[in-house]
């Protein structure tokens, strides 16, 4: 038996609408007899503004084939508010479809919209848990952190929401210390989104993070997600790099510091023992101590962007280039 | 020509013996695309033009084999990639390949306006900017060149039903918000003369709540804390209690394809910005709201960032710790020309006339011919040994396929890394003096009143600053440089909309009414 709607007696009343008529595309694509059937009788749907239990069935069909095609995605949309059908149910329908096709825009806006209908902090704190599950698939995912973050802001509930999202990024990051994804999310919680319950000390954040990023660069110096954490949150702060410059600067030497030379001190780690020195960022990181530092201190951070340039980090010579031509005209 | 990796050993990432997924994928990808530097050096790779050509026309001949479904919903940008590919790649096109392409694109066309990924389907900001930007390449004014068929006036109206109170765009009608659609609506609106200060309203602000802490834009930012709804499905009018002090995060992390698109939409809103905003220094105007800011020196550093290390042939990635992938060539490598002009690095230099040949300082600064501040050549001999497919097409990166889209960015990064086009001066000026008001006015088809005549004269000013601005986007002289010698040269792109000069300028004047000063004939270096 055929799987087509044109031989399915429940869309007889219905007459498929073509995708061309009277003009013969350019570029076009060579679909499959199940899609263009679907889509023809799709577009004479669309065209009479059907909203019914059968045009369910058909959005969906079309889903699986093409997750990329809004417009079936919309009317599902439309379809379901007309039919006051149980989103809920909607939500777990699409579990599969998310997964599978999770890197496709609609697949996270469509559960978006689900969720701002049905307006309950527990399907939201459900769909948290769900998107753990999708992120053990593809840890940096962009819609799905993107919609995790929206989902959090949106519903903002801090016992049930935002208080597992530190331990949870912190986790993701002990996996994988180089998980940019994760770094952001670490930053969206403690900083760009505001101030959460616990964190009102901002104080104490500021020394909590800084303790954290530090302890983190130690273990693998040339990791530039850790550094540009440690960067974006003095910026946030207001605190000058020059506070941490003591400790940046062994990251800068050419060896690791020889074993018991330094006493252990567990605010401000020595690199790792394997670590390959001069790390790049720390080298940076200096450059841009001295910069700010001005006067005499500025032919020290030309040195380093010298350095870079010509040795270290020779792929981007134009760029220390021209961080030493705007040092000095400023100086 | 040394090649740019030259006498730098092919020194994989730093891992500080310290494994982890990511370290493992990106040493395992370095060996591959190490596997394709050329024996003799990149200096004699060749651009496979010929099976490049061959590669757009049977896709455009032919059409698209089953795989590309997923497209379905992209049509015109199926048919922009392949046709601004053949731009780039030096190519024109028959009047019977433009007809045709005409009235596939007029069956996308929304009747409420805008235009949709395909015949019934729904109007969506990122078609209607594919194929407006097709429209540039095979249309002209008349009757059957497609330009006049495009309804401007439903266009604004589909624009307008799409603005949300914090300035931003749903894609389409129950769609997401996110960069990549303000950027298609502002280009849009901008080659069709149908910006105003309501549709542009807040834009800016947006945009600039998009940026994160590591300098590059995420996809979109949070409006419900600030503006009280954030649901677009929301009847209410949430502006009426808008908190100014509330926080409005970034969605997502840095990433180069929101960079790019926040980084346009930027730059097109300049003339805005100086027209709408109290400036900012000595005396802001009280009057005016004040002007969001960029980080635009935290931009330059993450888009330079992006650039990978000689052992991945200098590609790009397109956020931190992720893998090189060509189409990032264009959307960090073609990014760095448009934060170096929001910085003001290297402006056009003026050519050499007697008077300022005398002035040691002035020549010094004609002989420094390349002020990028990324790795051109690099950017080149990946594209050239990694993003070429042997059967034709450009790709990711080795082993991958090549397909339609790859091959438009790779390209267009190569022609972003050949050539430096920058806004220029001169020529910014030379449009102005030509610049016809009533024409322009009388092309406006928004159906915009303005409060008054001041705003009405508010209004051409921002016209006549878009349209010069834009305009006078031009190939610094003495400047090109083409990995692999001149054969492999494709042509310039205007670093903003993705189209060749030509074909937006055209568009620019048909819709402004404009007869612009025809662009200065090549001047040999000096």
């Amino acid at each position: 038996m055929s799987d087509l709607l044109a031989d399915d007696p429940e869309w007889a009343d219905v007459t498929p609408l073509r995708q061309y008529e009277n003009v013969n595309p350019i570029a076009p694509i060579f679909y499959s007899e199940e899609y263009k059937d679907a889509t023809d009788y799709f577009r004479a749907v669309v065209k009479a503004g059907e909203m019914s239990p059968r045009v369910l069935k058909l959005t969906e069909r079309i889903i699986r084939m093409n997750p990329a095609h809004y417009t079936a995605w919309q009317h599902r949309y439309k379809t379901l508010i007309a039919l006051k059908a149980d989103l809920e149910e909607e939500l777990r329908l699409m579990d599969d479809i998310a997964k599978e096709f999770m890197k496709t825009y609609q697949v996270w806006h469509h559960r978006r919209l689900l969720l701002t209908a049905i307006n309950s902090v527990d399907v939201a704190a459900l769909e948290l848990i769900f998107l753990r599950d999708v992120l053990e698939l593809d840890t940096k995912n962009y819609h799905t952190w993107s919609y995790r973050q929206w989902i959090l802001t949106h519903f903002n509930n801090e016992a049930r929401l935002w208080a597992g999202e530190r331990p949870y990024a912190e986790q993701l990051i002990d996996a994988d210390v180089r998980n940019n994804s994760a770094w952001h999310h670490r930053f969206f919680v403690v900083f760009s989104s505001g101030v959460r319950l616990g964190d009102e000390e901002r104080e104490v954040v500021l020394r909590r993070e800084l303790s954290y990023v530090k302890e983190k660069i130690s273990l693998a110096p040339n990791n530039a997600s850790a550094w540009n954490y440690l960067r974006g949150v003095l910026e946030f702060t207001n605190t000058p790099f020059e506070t941490l410059a003591s400790w940046v600067l062994p990251y800068t030497a050419s060896q690791p510091p020889a074993p018991g030379e330094d006493v252990v001190d567990l605010d401000n780690p020595l690199p790792s023992d394997n670590a390959e020195l001069p790390c790049v960022a720390a080298l940076e990181f200096m450059a841009d101590v001295y910069e700010k530092q001005g006067g005499d201190a500025t032919a020290k951070a030309v040195e380093l962007w010298k350095t870079l340039a010509n040795e270290k980090d020779v792929i981007r010579k134009k760029y220390w280039e021209y961080r030493i031509r705007n040092a000095l005209q400023k100086s | 020509m040394p090649t740019a990796t030259q006498g730098a050993e092919y020194s994989p990432t730093p891992i500080d013996g310290y494994v982890t997924p990511t370290s493992s994928l990106q040493a395992s990808t370095e060996n591959i695309i190490k596997s394709h530097i050329p024996p003799g050096g990149t200096s004699q790779a060749e651009l496979q033009k010929r099976s490049h050509f061959e590669f757009l026309l049977r896709n455009l001949r032919q059409g698209f084999p089953e795989r590309y479904t997923s497209q379905d919903a992209s049509q015109p940008w199926l048919i922009y990639w392949t046709l601004h590919g053949f731009s780039i790649l030096g190519a024109g096109l028959d009047d019977q390949t433009k007809k045709r392409t005409i009235e596939t694109l007029l069956a996308l066309q929304h009747p409420d306006g805008g235009f949709a990924g395909g015949p019934g389907q729904a109007a969506h900001l990122l078609p209607t900017y594919a194929a407006v930007c097709a429209f540039a390449i095979v249309g002209r004014p008349g009757p059957g060149g497609g330009w006049e068929s495009i309804d401007r006036k439903k266009m604004y109206d589909f624009f307008m039903s799409l603005k949300q109170p914090d300035g931003s765009f749903l894609v389409s009608h129950h769609g997401e918000v996110d960069v990549r659609g303000i950027y298609c609506l502002l280009a849009v609106a901008t080659l069709l003369n149908i910006l105003t200060p309501e549709l542009l309203a807040g834009v800016p602000d947006f945009l600039a709540t998009c940026q994160t802490y590591e300098g590059g834009f995420g996809n979109a930012s949070f409006p419900g804390w600030a503006f009280a709804a954030d649901d677009p499905e929301s009847e209410k009018d949430a502006s009426a209690s808008f908190d100014p002090t509330a926080p409005r995060p970034p969605l997502g992390e840095a990433h180069g394809g929101y960079t790019f698109c926040a980084t346009a939409s930027w730059i097109i809103l300049q003339p805005y910005l100086n027209l709408y905003y109290a400036r900012t220094g000595a005396f802001p105007s009280p009057s005016l709201p004040r002007q969001p800011q960029i980080n635009t020196r935290g931009l330059l550093r993450w888009c330079t960032q992006m650039q990978g290390l000689p052992i991945e042939l200098g590609g790009f990635r397109g956020r931190t710790n992720k893998l090189v992938d060509g189409c990032y060539s264009w959307w960090v490598g073609g990014c760095v020309v448009l934060v170096e002009t929001l910085l003001g690095i290297g402006a056009q230099h003026e050519p050499p006339t007697e008077e300022n040949v005398k002035d040691d300082d002035s020549h010094k600064v004609w002989d420094d011919v390349d002020d990028s501040l990324f790795n051109r050549q690099a950017l080149q001999e990946y594209i050239l040994c990694a993003g070429q497919h042997p059967a034709g097409g450009l790709r990711d990166k080795p082993p991958k396929p090549a397909d339609a889209y790859h091959t438009l960015y790779c390209a267009a990064g190569l022609s972003a890394a050949q050539h430096r086009v920058i806004p220029s001066e001169a020529r910014r000026k030379a449009v102005i003096s030509a610049w016809n008001a009533e024409q322009a006015r009388a092309h406006d088809s928004t159906g915009f009143a303005t409060a008054s005549d001041a705003e009405r004269e508010k209004l051409d000013l921002l016209r006549r600053d878009t349209f010069a601005h834009v305009l006078s986007w031009t190939e610094e002289e003495g400047t090109a440089l083409y990995v692999g010698g001149a054969a492999n040269r494709v042509n310039a792109t205007h670093p903003v909309f993705n189209l060749t000069t030509t074909h937006s300028d055209g568009m620019l004047a048909y819709f402004y009414g404009q007869t612009p000063p025809s662009r200065m004939p090549s001047r040999p270096k000096a």
